[in-house]
């Protein structure tokens, strides 16, 4: 059984293994294989050949520098500003990578070109085609992945040094190169090879625009395709291997792929310094979708450059013109590529990764290296690797859609794969290991704990896969025969016919499938973002602590709180109040403003209404025998204490904290009650005849259907400090103050809660009658009172005793402290005069 | 029956040419709580892993009830364990969380309702039951990760720095639930620490290593009263001495 899943396991690792062999490094060696001694002679010999390297090499040298240099002032100006919805820049700056190079060159080449839009529409004579169109097309089609390479170490920075010189004076150029640009220093060098790498084995850009100049790519892709010199094609093909291995080993040697958590800049930049950026970032942001514009214009144009006058007879020619194209088949083949490429890829792409992380020994380090160096190798190269090696397998394999997908798989598999592992590393190392001693398999770890909480990683790897197969020619152009051919292909098709409108049209197209994807990848994303949050808020009962604070911060209005201050006054470590407030603002429950100054959010009192109480209910039907002679004529809750009733004491606490659902069960000189309505319009008197027979369980049963989220509340309790009454409650409770000794009722504590409730004890609390009871417990004691109430001598119960004594299993009942000045129990005459020396001399308290 | 639950005999682990353990022999009763006690990198957590089978010793031998167990795999050997960082799957809830590995099992589902129900009362979590480990603080994660280990009714549970993480007032009321479920329920403690005092709160016996071998393995009060070796004498006694010599320090302070 055991042997069995091992050897099942490796087996697994094998087939990942063997793909990788099979698919990548198989290629390789047959593009060496392929080169003949002859082919060496001649290459060597051949001045086209040295032409078009140290052209390639002049060119790409050139666009690369500028283009690392306009990245990273875009990518320095858009991290250092603190412009809102940046992700909204980025998708704008890196909108190109939605076409095929083919569509950009194309693009500047009808813009600028003889006879370009310039040239036709204004006059303005551009040489476009030659070495700018060239080098212009090489910064446009290279910039995005330049572009976010950058950015992203910078997002990655630790801001805090900027806030520190910002302090100090030092001005912004002077921390841009002395703090910024020693920090990108790694990222600077690989952003520019990505781009030499990109530019030098592109030829969709110089096809277009290259004119009589010659470069590598070209010279393999006319060796190949047109020569079938295959030797000539490997030779070049080497060559182009070797800026992308140079490439690989500088990223493998220095590049630091982790991406630790970031201080946040809290000094903010100007508002001038934002609007340069805006201004610098449109102007890169037109140059770029130059290109873009042009071949959208020019597939509304009729016939390009005889005839410019608007018209849909492309689109219409693209469905079913004359050309006879039936778009519709290359769509199909596209998208499923596409779809095949995505589907395929990603659960490749991931299970290396799980390989890579989630598993230890060489062989994960292997699978890790061969995985990441799929990224070194052109696509032009893998392309006429697959070819020679796949050549034979014509109608099976080659010349099938199945070709296509696998090329592309393994072409663009180190980004996902990058993903994948970035992904797992976060996982918890240890659930595998849980499993284990659970008797839980890997494979239902992997299934039921990893992939779901990979989802959004998922979508991602699967967005990279599809929108790079729907744009890409560099692979698939040497293994396309008529019937699986792609849109992308297409373009390259029409070049050489030089219909340009259809290659515009064409290019229309792709760009409209991939906005419409990535808009429904991005739907996706943000939808599982939405269903996380919501399920977050559904669930979200917030934490104790969490509850405190917010309620602290609803009661005390926005203020500069410091975290020590807020230790002190909730009686919390300063470790923990400083990660209350870092999960509180992550859940967006608190905000602080540029003042620092610290507050609740809407969406922070929207997580504390389930907590708020929604009523009290007030018994107040007893006679208060003790308080006599003042009780003769009036009911305790009404006496006066210093001008006031003491029934006011509590009703102004409850109103001042918004809880104005006030019942109050009356018995004893009910009519008396009926005065309070006047100062307190909201409260509802309810009536309990048996007063004078049985216990307060008969008022609790007038009201019992109430009972939910409320206080129940004694109403001869004079309350000096209004906040013993609360807007908000975290669950059930019971208020007490500590006393060293007691002839009243008590309780006993353990772990916060009430363990026992009796009359008179020593080092307990005092039991005052508010207490608070939450949804569920609400429900708990309404069955419970019932049930006592309706059993034999069911009235002569004290309400309380029913969750405090005869069900106290039922119920969790938290001990809510207060201070014993905090409420004035008067019980007694004697304590009524204590309270207010007025009644010394009330007539016949001789009496009493 | 006989009391000794496990025997581990002459164990040696080496990483590559580094020794990290170097012939250790115990044996463990039923029902103790026994605690490895040492700075880090004394070997602790390694004996963890071989218990826990993770990892193979490179010589020795792992006996439970006089079984040798030591090529068994984990899922095999009837030992749970309990990590410092939870390590809760984080799209499950309790409930799902301690169900996970009764359901692999087979049992019906009445029967796993039951003893999940039963259990999250154990570990007093009834009110969380279906959040999310993300909405919960770190000492009810700590209760879940508990609560899920318990449920499979192992023979030994092994804690590795199940406390590090959490605030101090939190820890108190924990280590009096783990005391409280031990005795109830007579399983088997095995808990890793660097922390003396927990140590000494919570064991039977406790076993101080330093550079990979034992080096005095004996009740609290052996060990604070006749210390085997210096290195013991200052890791234990001299830091407890001083520990209460600071608290009545600030005691007097006031």
């Amino acid at each position: 059984m055991q042997c069995k899943s091992f050897i099942k396991r490796e087996y697994l690792r094998l087939i990942a293994l063997g793909g990788i062999i099979v698919f990548v490094l198989f290629p390789l060696l047959s593009l060496v294989v392929n080169i003949k001694g002859k082919d060496l002679a001649f290459v060597f010999s051949d001045e086209n050949f040295y032409l078009s390297l140290f052209n390639s090499i002049r060119y790409t040298f050139i666009s690369s520098v500028i283009a690392t240099l306009l990245a990273l002032f875009s990518a320095y100006l858009l991290d250092a500003s603190s412009l809102k919805h940046k992700n909204f820049y980025v998708t704008v700056l890196t909108f190109g990578m939605l076409v095929p190079t083919l569509s950009i060159g194309l693009g500047i080449r009808v813009m600028f070109g003889t006879n370009g839009f310039l040239d036709t529409i204004f006059g303005l004579k551009v040489d476009g085609i030659g070495y700018l169109g060239l080098i212009l097309g090489s910064i446009i089609s290279s910039f995005p992945s330049t572009f976010l390479i950058l950015y992203d170490a910078l997002r990655y920075e630790d801001k805090g040094p900027y806030d520190a010189a910002n302090i100090m004076g030092i001005s912004r150029l002077s921390t841009f190169f002395h703090l910024t640009l020693p920090y990108l220093k790694v990222a600077l060098v690989s952003a520019f090879f990505a781009s030499f790498t990109w530019i030098f084995s592109d030829y969709g850009i110089p096809m277009e625009l290259a004119g009589k100049a010659k470069t590598l790519p070209m010279y393999l892709y006319n060796e190949v395709l047109s020569s079938f010199q295959y030797g000539r094609g490997a030779i070049a093909g080497l060559f182009l291997l070797v800026p992308s291995i140079v490439s690989f080993l500088f990223d493998l040697a220095f590049k630091d792929n982790s991406s630790a958590e970031k201080q946040k800049k809290l000094v903010k930049p100007s508002k001038s310094f934002n609007w340069v950026t805006i201004a610098v970032l449109c102007l890169v942001a037109v140059l770029l979708f130059l290109p873009q514009l042009s071949f959208v214009f020019l597939t509304f144009i009729k016939s390009y450059p005889n005839d410019m006058t608007l018209s849909l007879i492309n689109i219409r020619n693209m469905f079913f013109g004359t050309y006879g194209l039936g778009i519709g088949q290359y769509v199909i083949n596209s998208v499923l590529l596409a779809i095949l490429t995505g589907a395929i890829g990603t659960s490749f792409a991931y299970f290396l990764g799980y390989l890579a992380v989630r598993k230890s020994g060489r062989l994960a380090k292997v699978v890790n290296l061969l995985s990441v160096s799929t990224i070194a190798i052109p696509g032009i190269v893998l392309g006429i690797g697959f070819m020679f090696l796949f050549k034979s397998t014509n109608g099976i394999f080659y010349g099938t859609i199945a070709i296509l997908v696998a090329v592309n798989v393994f072409h663009f598999l180190g980004t996902p794969f990058l993903l994948a592992k970035n992904c797992l590393t976060k996982i918890n190392r240890d659930y595998e290991i849980i499993g284990d001693t659970l008797g839980i398999s890997r494979f239902k770890i992997l299934k039921s704990v990893l992939i779901p909480n990979s989802y959004s990683t998922l979508i991602e790897m699967f967005s990279y896969y599809f929108l790079n197969s729907m744009i890409t020619i560099s692979a698939v152009a040497f293994l396309c025969t008529y019937s699986n051919q792609p849109l992308a292909i297409l373009i390259n098709s029409y070049e050489k016919s030089s219909n340009y409108e259809m290659q515009g049209a064409i290019s229309v197209t792709i760009l409209c499938i991939n906005v419409l994807f990535r808009v429904l990848f991005n739907f996706l994303k943000s939808t599982l973002r939405k269903n996380e949050r919501k399920e977050s808020e559904n669930h979200m009962t917030l934490s104790r602590y969490q509850f405190e604070l917010l309620t602290y911060l609803e009661a005390n209005g926005k203020g500069r709180y410091s975290q020590r201050f807020l230790s002190d006054t909730l009686t919390l470590s300063l470790g923990t109040v400083n990660k209350l407030l870092k999960d509180l603002h992550e859940l967006g429950y608190v905000e602080s403003n540029s003042e620092s100054e610290l507050s609740i959010s809407d969406k922070g009192l929207k997580a504390l209404e389930p907590y708020r109480v929604r009523k009290a209910i007030i018994l107040a039907a007893g006679f208060g025998s003790r308080l006599a002679p003042v009780t003769l004529d009036t009911p305790k809750p009404l006496v006066t204490v210093n001008g006031v009733r003491i029934i006011d004491t509590l009703l102004d606490a409850l109103v001042n904290k918004g809880i104005t659902n006030i019942n109050i069960v009356v018995g004893y000189r009910k009519d008396q009650f009926e005065e309070l309505k006047k100062k307190y319009p909201t409260l509802t008197l309810i009536e309990n005849e048996e007063f004078n027979t049985s216990n307060n369980i008969v008022s609790i049963m007038k009201c019992i259907d109430m009972i939910d989220r409320c206080y129940i509340c004694e109403a001869d309790l004079y309350i000096t400090n209004p906040d013993v009454i609360r807007k908000y409650e975290y669950t059930t409770n019971y208020l007490g103050a500590k006393v060293k000794e007691t002839d009243d009722w008590c309780f006993k504590k353990s772990n916060g809660y009430v363990m026992s409730y009796d009359r008179g004890g020593e080092d307990c609390y005092q039991a005052y009658g508010i207490s608070y009871w939450n949804e569920e417990d609400s429900e708990k004691l309404k069955a419970d009172i019932k049930k006592v109430y309706n059993s034999r001598g069911g009235k002569e119960y004290l309400w309380e005793n029913v969750p405090m004594k005869i069900m106290k299993k039922n119920y969790k009942i938290e001990i809510r402290s207060c201070h014993k000045s905090d409420i004035i129990e008067i019980d007694n005459f004697m304590e009524l005069v204590a309270a207010d020396p007025s009644y010394r001399n009330y007539p016949g308290s001789e009496k009493f | 029956m006989e009391n000794k639950i496990l025997s581990i005999r002459n164990l040696k682990k080496k990483y590559g040419k580094r020794l990290v353990l170097e012939d250790i022999s115990f044996d463990v009763n039923r029902g103790e709580f026994l605690s490895l006690l040492g700075p880090s990198g004394c070997g602790k957590t390694t004996i963890l892993r071989l218990l826990i089978g993770i990892e193979s010793p490179n010589s020795g031998q792992i006996m439970k009830f006089g079984e040798d167990i030591t090529s068994l795999p984990p899922s095999k050997r009837n030992i749970g364990i309990v990590f410092q960082n939870y390590s809760l799957f984080p799209n499950m809830n309790v409930y799902e969380n301690i169900a996970y590995a009764l359901k692999e099992r087979k049992f019906s589902k009445e029967e796993i309702d039951r003893k999940v129900k039963d259990i999250v009362e154990v570990v007093g979590l009834e009110e969380h039951i279906y959040k999310k480990p993300r909405h919960l603080s770190g000492g009810q994660q700590q209760r879940v990760a508990i609560a899920r280990t318990l449920v499979l009714n192992p023979d030994i549970i092994l804690f590795d720095e199940p406390m590090s993480a959490l605030d101090a007032d939190i820890k108190v009321v924990l280590r009096a639930l783990l005391k409280d479920i031990q005795k109830k329920m007579h399983i088997t403690m095995i808990y890793v620490t660097h922390d003396q005092e927990e140590a000494f709160a919570l064991s039977d016996r406790v076993m101080v290593l330093n550079d990979s071998r034992i080096v005095q393995f004996d009740t609290p009060y052996n060990l604070y009263h006749s210390p085997s070796d210096d290195f013991v004498k200052k890791f234990i006694v001299k830091h407890l001495d001083m520990k209460v010599k600071s608290i009545e320090d600030s005691i007097n302070a006031m």
